[in-house]
């Protein structure tokens, strides 16, 4: 596959995937909460809702931040998707180091989250931004354990090369561990249910409080793009992206990404947000020790 | 656009006053709107009972708050001066109705943007003595526009020094009791000082389901306000959750004698009988002093109102004292989040 026909089925991809998982959203939170159905069309009628609206600003904002926060979160989201590959040597940003590429990415959603939350000059959505920050910065750590685990078995830290080292044994069944601790990550960077600390109900929607209009859309818009992409990266890298038999491998990675979409959207609607201090608690002193362990077995395996 | 548009849910922002209607809690329930946490999402700004004179200003500044189009709706209660071309709901009135016509004849222009209660400029004057209204203590300090910039002071608990931000937060913000309002000092999210402006509104309350959504489970929140203490899906979920993992042991207990995770056991099992506490010369400093924003919220909202109207009574509240009703605009504070 070529450049431009790449690009093409990313934008298609990415387009679909965000209009799903706005659906998916709304679909687990109406059947926990015991509602009726919810229409196909709900996204863009919620889209038009916002931007049928004013865009605010507050007293002393950082305009430029603010606009880049929003901009920069939807443009990760989508270099997240352009490392995947949709078959065999095929990716939009095909380097040797797109695991890398990706790590990157990963650490700049807490610069751009905090940006989200530093410009309005609003106090509620300052503390999410700090707030963010300080759960972001373990969480990315686990990541790179957890991805450096699941590139051993590849020799590489080329995607291309991790979804074709599948082949025979898919990394899920390899590295148990990993997965559910990846899985955790895309809770944090999709500002979802327990890891969601910017954009909660305990600061009226922290960082994004002062969002109207096309701003508050934008926003809403990057977070889904980004669970899009996360879930793409994860399908990947644990799930054997595009191999499968009989169907084209672009339909076997919508499939996988599809799955861990609808996983990570259950997991934000049924698991409790516990206190920064707890969570911090948690990541330091139990979720990291299992991700280096994730590592030390991979290490091992490699070895062997 | 318009079109599009009116085919999804009213955003509706509730000010709740007091003698707010008992189903005021209940209208996210509605498919038909939805009850946004932030005046910044919302069409329409919903005031549910009498909101007292000392608030009024409070309910201006939140109006100025919603984008264009914007309209507001009293529901059971009076328009104030400012907004008296308001719609307004009786008891017999269909609200629902009425909400999702007013945001269509907003969205078809039939009905005109309310504009703005409140000049758009700075609340004070310009006081610093810098030329950027600057003028503390070196780079620090200074009082532009009679909000003081943040000054370094001790931490309480190890003596850091950090900014410490003083301001009021309440009456309307969602994750507060409706009507109490608290001057809070903070050094980052930690809580170092707190007195009361405001007493929270007499009411049934939903302390459960405000819990739930505390605790980043908002459709549990709504299951449990169709009354599912009985449920036994409803039990499973709560258990699968891991809430009780995520609320802290012992948080909010000394010296009430129960913590708020037996206050939420009991909120969501029996509603109708909450933990009783013991209120006795326990103010709002005992329990929320040290700590963060998170927690401080949680134990907040784990009491019935009349406990914690009583908890409150007991805060030291000087403002209040020397207010008694008037405005609350503070010159050793930075804002307000209304």
């Amino acid at each position: 596959m070529t450049f431009a026909p790449a690009l093409t089925t990313l934008i298609l991809f990415l387009a679909i995937g965000i209009w799903i998982a706005a659906i998916l959203d709304a679909v687990f939170y109406r059947r926990i909460s015991g509602q009726g159905g919810v229409s196909v069309l709900s996204p863009f009628y919620a889209a038009a809702a916002h931007l049928s609206r004013q865009r605010l600003t507050t007293e002393a904002p950082d305009r430029l931040n603010w606009y880049l926060a929003i901009a920069g979160y939807l443009a990760i989201a989508t270099i997240g998707l352009a490392v995947v590959p949709f078959g065999p040597e095929t990716a939009v940003i095909g380097i040797k180091t797109s695991v890398v590429l990706w790590g990157a990415c990963e650490s700049l959603v807490v610069v751009l989250v905090f940006l989200h939350g530093w410009s309005p000059n609003s106090p509620l959505a300052l503390i999410g931004a700090y707030r963010y920050v300080a759960i972001g910065l373990p969480i990315m750590l686990l990541s790179m354990f957890v991805l450096i685990a699941a590139a051993l078995p590849a020799r590489s830290l080329d995607l291309r090369d991790i979804v074709a080292s599948q082949e025979g044994l898919w990394n899920i069944i390899r590295q148990p561990l990993g997965l559910p601790l990846f899985l955790l990550l895309g809770l944090s960077l999709t500002l979802r249910g327990p890891f969601d600390y910017a954009d909660s109900a305990d600061l009226a929607g922290g960082t994004s409080v002062e969002d109207s209009g096309a701003n508050r859309a934008g926003w809403q818009v990057a977070r889904l793009a980004m669970l899009v992409g996360f879930s793409a990266i994860a399908a990947s890298t644990f799930l054997g992206g595009y191999l499968g038999p009989i169907l084209p491998g672009i339909v076997w990675l919508a499939i996988k990404t599809l799955i861990l979409m609808a996983v990570v959207i259950g997991l934000s609607h049924l698991l409790a947000r516990m206190p920064v201090a707890r969570m911090l608690g948690l990541i330091w002193k139990f979720l990291l020790p299992i991700a280096f362990v994730d590592l030390l077995l991979a290490g091992l395996v490699a070895l062997a | 656009m318009a079109k599009l548009a009116s085919q999804a849910p009213v955003p509706v922002f509730v000010a709740q006053g007091d003698d707010a209607p008992a189903e005021t809690a209940r209208l996210c329930l509605n498919s038909t709107l939805t009850i946004v946490e932030t005046p910044r999402a919302a069409a329409i700004l919903l005031v549910a009972g009498t909101i007292p004179a000392s608030l009024i200003p409070n309910l201006h500044r939140l109006h100025d708050q919603l984008p264009h189009p914007r309209a507001t709706v009293f529901w059971q209660a009076e328009p104030t001066d400012l907004l008296s071309e308001a719609v307004t709901v009786r008891n017999d009135d269909n609200l629902v109705s009425v909400l999702t016509d007013t945001r269509s004849s907003l969205l078809s222009g039939s009905h005109g943007t309310e504009a703005d209660l409140l000049p758009d400029a700075p609340p004070n004057e310009w006081r610093g003595v810098g030329s950027h209204g600057q003028g503390g203590k070196g780079m620090m300090g200074g009082t532009p526009y009679g909000r003081p910039m943040a000054m370094t002071a001790a931490d309480f608990r190890d003596g850091l020094e950090l900014d410490a931000y003083t301001a009021d937060f309440g009456p309307f913000l969602p994750m507060f009791p409706p009507g109490l309002v608290l001057t809070l000092t903070l050094q980052g999210d930690v809580i170092q000082k707190v007195s009361v402006v405001h007493l929270p509104f007499a009411g049934e309350g939903n302390a459960g389901a405000a819990l739930l959504r505390l605790l980043g489970l908002p459709a549990l929140a709504k299951r449990l306000l169709r009354g599912p203490s009985d449920d036994a899906d409803f039990k499973r979920l709560i258990r699968l959750s891991g809430v009780r993992a995520a609320i802290p042991p012992g948080l909010g207990c000394a010296p009430i004698g129960s913590d708020v995770r037996e206050r939420f056991e009991r909120l969501t099992t029996d509603p109708g009988n909450p933990s009783k506490v013991h209120v006795d010369g326990v103010g709002l400093g005992d329990l929320l002093i040290g700590l963060e924003w998170h927690e401080a919220m949680l134990v907040l909202n784990s009491f019935d109102d009349e406990s914690l109207r009583a908890i409150c009574a007991n805060t030291s509240s000087p403002e209040l004292e020397e207010k008694n009703g008037d405005s609350m605009d503070h010159e050793g504070h930075a804002g307000h989040m209304s």
